[in-house]
């Protein structure tokens, strides 16, 4: 009898500790996979290396992070929009708007009963730019709250509408040169795409100030955790209170504004706006949340994945061309990341929940932390 | 009785033969001349893409060219797309336009569409685009993409005096035009050893794509001496990267004549572009189509070639838009 009583608490110790191993073997696992896009990260930059001898210098680092700024700003108004469960398709076609409103400014505005024109200057016009995107988000977020229009239809109609607006604005054509007239005191444009205060693009630290800014609002505001929970369960946070239609036309809002900021970052580094600008920018938004790990379905995602994800695609893309690699190529493995991260991002899903149900397992028998007596007879 | 009623079967089958003979030939007959008789006065015109200056150009000079010979005008774009090319074909034919001119989606995507219209009696002129495929349109009249390429090789070669590092920014890789180009400064730069080609990327004939590509292609290659790009929107992208590293030494040549380029080159940012005659191209084809619809014929051969012109500093104050002034 107390054989087999010892027997059983030896094989219940056994089953502890195995459980013990696989939660920590799981949770091992599980850190590997959040860290998987800064290992993806680590990976590209430990080849392209090795590989060129151009590619790791502090300049083209500069120059490297410097294009990832303009999808980072936009990947991470995306990622807002993600988190609520959204998507936002009409972000490649703000940016366009933004870069021709920008032109029309900078090259004065007609006002036709009065007869004049006005030569906003450059601070006014930036700040208009972005409030035309924000309007942009303004509207989308009111089609999807007030009229129930689902997020992927609202934004893919405010896709063509967006690019429409800037095709009719501009008759089509490309705003040359936005460098400005010191006669008309609208010069500076182009030290958004040019300037360089700390040795750092002006996008870099544009990125860098809103990443800042996102991880405050998401980690130290209500809005973050109302955010996070509507992303999670959306009825449930409507019922405990939560303004959740103010979140959702918000994040739209943000969403529109990064876009802004973007088309504003290119128009100036080209000095010259093109109403095509940003064709296809919003699924390199996408890509890069995805990468970073959020989930489509809203609810899980963070500002440090996402920068990663836009590092993960900007960097691939440059070192293909520095290795001269053909498009072909750099479309096919891009489109190959893109799918690897979300199948490790299931995988991850998998290990999350086994390693919930090992610890499960652990903790109830490091309750019982005596051995178990004779069981109860029946 | 039953050889008059086959004598009277044999003699309905013939007379209904006869009859659907007639009714085809009537059809035929009928219809063609009835599509001539009935055809309206409108000419139809079809280009890629409104928001580029080149096609924009092409087009109004179509339709200026058009509205002078008292014909009315549509214009409409596909935007490279085929099936929209179909569409906007099909509604041409079910206005029974005079004739349609058409800067095509692509050389074999449009045969078929271009022979829907002419087995509609409607005569198509091809412009700035070839299909893959004779005898069906009227006209294929086209810049000498071949030749404006050899022009930009030369004259590239000239600038950089046959020597140093240079890059080559490619259209899209789909896109025949970009191709042709490549090859034409090939042709010619290949036969200097001491031009080197040290990259070749395309920019999908786009200007931030060639900005930023052209950036990071700095950063291999910082000591480059020259950069030839498959069109203007790529090389003004060339440009402004290299304006942004503070390169001014830097030869840059595109190709198409667009009106910035030409404004680059005159400010001596950019030094040379090779025209495409989009407007001259265009006209051409009105006339050609006037003349059709007139006569029957149009006096030309089909594939019709058009020369560029090389737009340097010393001649830029000569062209407009996508023509000399």
């Amino acid at each position: 009898m107390t054989d087999t009583l010892a027997k059983d608490h030896e094989v219940v110790l056994q089953q502890r500790r195995d459980a013990a191993t696989q939660a920590r073997r799981l949770k091992t696992l599980e850190s590997l996979f959040e860290l998987r896009a800064f290992i993806a990260l680590g990976v590209l930059i430990v080849v392209f290396s090795l590989l060129s001898d151009s590619f790791l210098t502090v300049d083209n680092v500069i120059t490297m992070t410097k294009h990832v700024a303009i999808n980072a700003v936009l990947a991470l108004g995306m990622l807002l929009v993600i988190l609520k469960g959204g998507i936002d398709l009409s972000v490649g076609s703000t940016v366009g708007l933004s870069g021709v409103i920008a032109g029309e400014l900078l090259q004065g505005l007609h006002i036709g009963f009065l007869d004049a024109v006005a030569y906003p200057q450059v601070w006014a016009v930036i700040v208009l730019c972005i409030a035309v995107g924000a309007v942009v988000g303004a509207v989308n977020g009111l089609l999807i709250t007030r009229l129930n229009v689902a997020p992927f239809i609202a934004t893919l109609g405010m896709l063509y509408m967006a690019r429409a607006a800037a095709m009719l604005i501009s008759g089509g054509t490309t705003y040359p040169d936005l460098a400005g007239d010191p006669a008309t005191n609208n010069t500076g444009f182009g030290w958004l795409g040019e300037g360089r205060p700390l040795g750092l693009p002006v996008a870099v630290w544009i990125m860098i100030v809103l990443a800042g800014l996102v991880t405050l609002l998401l980690r130290s505001t209500p809005f973050g955790r109302w955010l996070y929970a509507t992303g999670g369960n959306e009825r449930a946070t409507q019922l405990s209170g939560v303004p959740v239609k103010r979140v959702k036309v918000t994040v739209y809002v943000i969403s529109g504004a990064c876009a802004a900021m973007s088309g504003l970052i290119i128009a100036s580094e080209l000095t010259s706006a093109a109403p095509q600008a940003g064709e296809t920018f919003e699924l390199n938004a996408i890509a890069a949340v995805v990468i970073g790990g959020a989930a489509l379905s809203g609810g899980r995602g963070n500002v440090r994945g996402t920068l990663v994800g836009a590092f993960v695609i900007g960097f691939l893309a440059d070192g293909l061309v520095i290795l001269g690699v053909s498009t072909f190529w750099q479309m096919l493995i891009k489109g190959a990341v893109i799918v690897l991260a979300v199948v490790l991002d299931q995988s991850q899903q998998r290990f999350q929940r086994n390693r919930a149900a090992a610890s499960a397992i652990a903790a109830e028998h490091e309750d019982s932390e005596a051995p178990p007596t004779a069981p109860a007879k029946a | 009785m039953s050889s008059r009623t086959r004598t009277r079967t044999t003699a309905l089958g013939s007379a209904a033969l006869a009859g659907a003979l007639l009714l085809t030939a009537c059809g035929d007959d009928g219809g063609s001349s009835e599509a001539k008789s009935s055809k309206s006065n409108l000419i139809t015109i079809i280009t890629p893409a409104s928001d580029n200056p080149f096609f924009k150009a092409e087009a109004a000079a179509a339709k200026k060219k058009a509205e002078k010979l008292g014909y009315q005008t549509s214009v409409a774009s596909h935007d490279d797309d085929p099936n929209k090319q179909s569409e906007l074909i099909d509604g041409a034919i079910s206005r029974k336009s005079a004739a349609i001119i058409l800067d095509n989606a692509g050389a074999d995507a449009s045969i078929g569409p271009v022979r829907k219209a002419t087995k509609a009696g409607i005569p198509v002129f091809l412009i700035d685009r070839e299909i893959n495929e004779t005898g069906i349109a009227k006209a294929q009249i086209v810049s000498n993409n071949a030749q404006g390429a050899q022009l930009a090789g030369q004259e590239f070669v000239k600038a950089m005096k046959g020597k140093g590092d240079y890059v080559e920014l490619t259209g899209k890789e789909s896109d025949t035009n970009a191709g042709v180009r490549s090859k034409g400064f090939k042709d010619v730069l290949s036969q200097y050893p001491d031009l080197k080609r040290v990259a070749r990327q395309t920019a999908n004939w786009d200007q931030q794509e060639a900005f930023s590509k052209m950036e990071t292609i700095l950063q291999r290659h910082p000591d480059i001496e020259g950069v030839i790009a498959g069109n203007d929107t790529m090389a003004l992208g060339a440009v402004a990267a290299l304006k942004a590293d503070k390169r001014k030494d830097v030869v840059v040549v595109g190709f198409d004549g667009s009106p910035d380029a030409i404004a680059q080159i005159k400010a001596g940012k950019m030094h040379a572009t090779v025209l495409q005659p989009a407007a001259l191209g265009a006209e051409r084809a009105v006339q050609q189509a006037d003349k059709y619809i007139k006569t029957g014929k149009t006096g030309q051969p089909e594939k019709q070639a058009i020369d560029c012109e090389l737009v340097t500093k010393e001649n830029a104050a000569e062209f407009g838009l996508f023509a000399r002034r």
